[in-house]
């Protein structure tokens, strides 16, 4: 079945041609110029495309270090212990 | 002697412009950063497309805009050129973009139009050249209960004013299938004003 919107139409009743609904009018230059801006489109596709960093358990090498220096810590610890 | 060489050089001014055109496009699919040169073509255009379609709400419509953008640079490895304007593929994206804003919404969304804007449309579908504030209403209550491609078609015709030609290369038609679908849908609409007079 076809979607139906949740947009709707109604008549503007001003009739103050000055006071022409928004939609009718064309946007100005100033408005527009203050949208365009292609580093921020450019930014946000490579924030969008940017491969994701790699989570930690993914990482054998960084975890393997992280253990042995986990480890070495322990070592110092339980020697002054003793 | 003199017609025929400026013929040749009018055809040979479009063709080089859709050329470089084709070559930009060609450019950006392989590095997007080239994208900006097709950005600052048609930035314009569709920002004014997306804000009439809003009814003027400029901070959404810069947003949508942006979106459209977006949308263009990571899907422009799959784009084709089959001979249709490049500005017709951003426009349906746009169009995709609006109405999943309009359906993203939690309550009706108003978009207020004007007499002078239906005027075209009760004239075309009704034959009637005068009208009072209740026919406008009424045709609002007809173009309300209407499905959203046709309400689509409707607002591409009379509320943004673009030619059959346009509407036909946003929705890859012929230009003889715009015609007719839009005549079928003023047909509904007469068929619908009858009843409701």
């Amino acid at each position: 079945m076809e979607a139906r919107v949740m947009r709707k139409f109604k008549l503007h009743t001003d009739t103050n041609a000055s006071d022409r609904p928004a939609g009718s009018q064309e946007p100005t230059k100033d408005q527009i110029a203050r949208y365009k801006d292609f580093s921020s489109v450019n930014h946000r596709y490579d924030r969008i495309t940017k491969r994701p960093k790699k989570p930690l358990y993914r990482d054998p090498k960084l975890l393997l270090l992280l253990l042995i220096i986990g480890i070495v810590f322990l070592l110092i610890f339980l020697e002054k212990e003793i | 002697m003199y017609f025929p060489v400026k013929r040749t050089i009018l055809f040979n001014r479009r063709k080089a412009a859709a050329t470089s055109e084709a070559e930009q496009i060609r450019r950006a699919q392989q590095d997007h950063r080239h994208f900006g040169v097709l950005y600052e073509a048609y930035f314009e255009q569709i920002y004014r497309f997306v804000f009439k379609r809003l009814g003027g709400d400029e901070a959404v419509a810069g947003d949508l805009s942006q979106q459209t953008f977006i949308k263009a640079m990571a899907n422009l490895a799959k784009y084709e050129d089959r001979g249709l304007p490049f500005s017709a593929w951003l426009y349906r994206i746009a169009q995709n973009e609006v109405n999943m804003f309009f359906r993203a919404q939690k309550k009706q969304y108003y978009v207020e139009i004007n007499d002078r804007q239906l005027s075209g449309l009760l004239e075309e579908s009704t034959g009637e050249s005068t009208f009072s504030q209740s026919d406008l209403e009424q045709l609002i209550t007809i173009i309300n209960n209407l499905e959203e491609t046709q309400v689509d078609i409707i607002e591409l015709r009379f509320f943004q004013g673009l030619s059959f030609k346009e509407i036909a290369d946003i929705y890859n038609i012929t230009e003889a299938n715009a015609k007719m679908r839009l005549y079928r849908l003023l047909e509904k609409i007469k068929h619908q004003w009858k009843q409701e007079s």
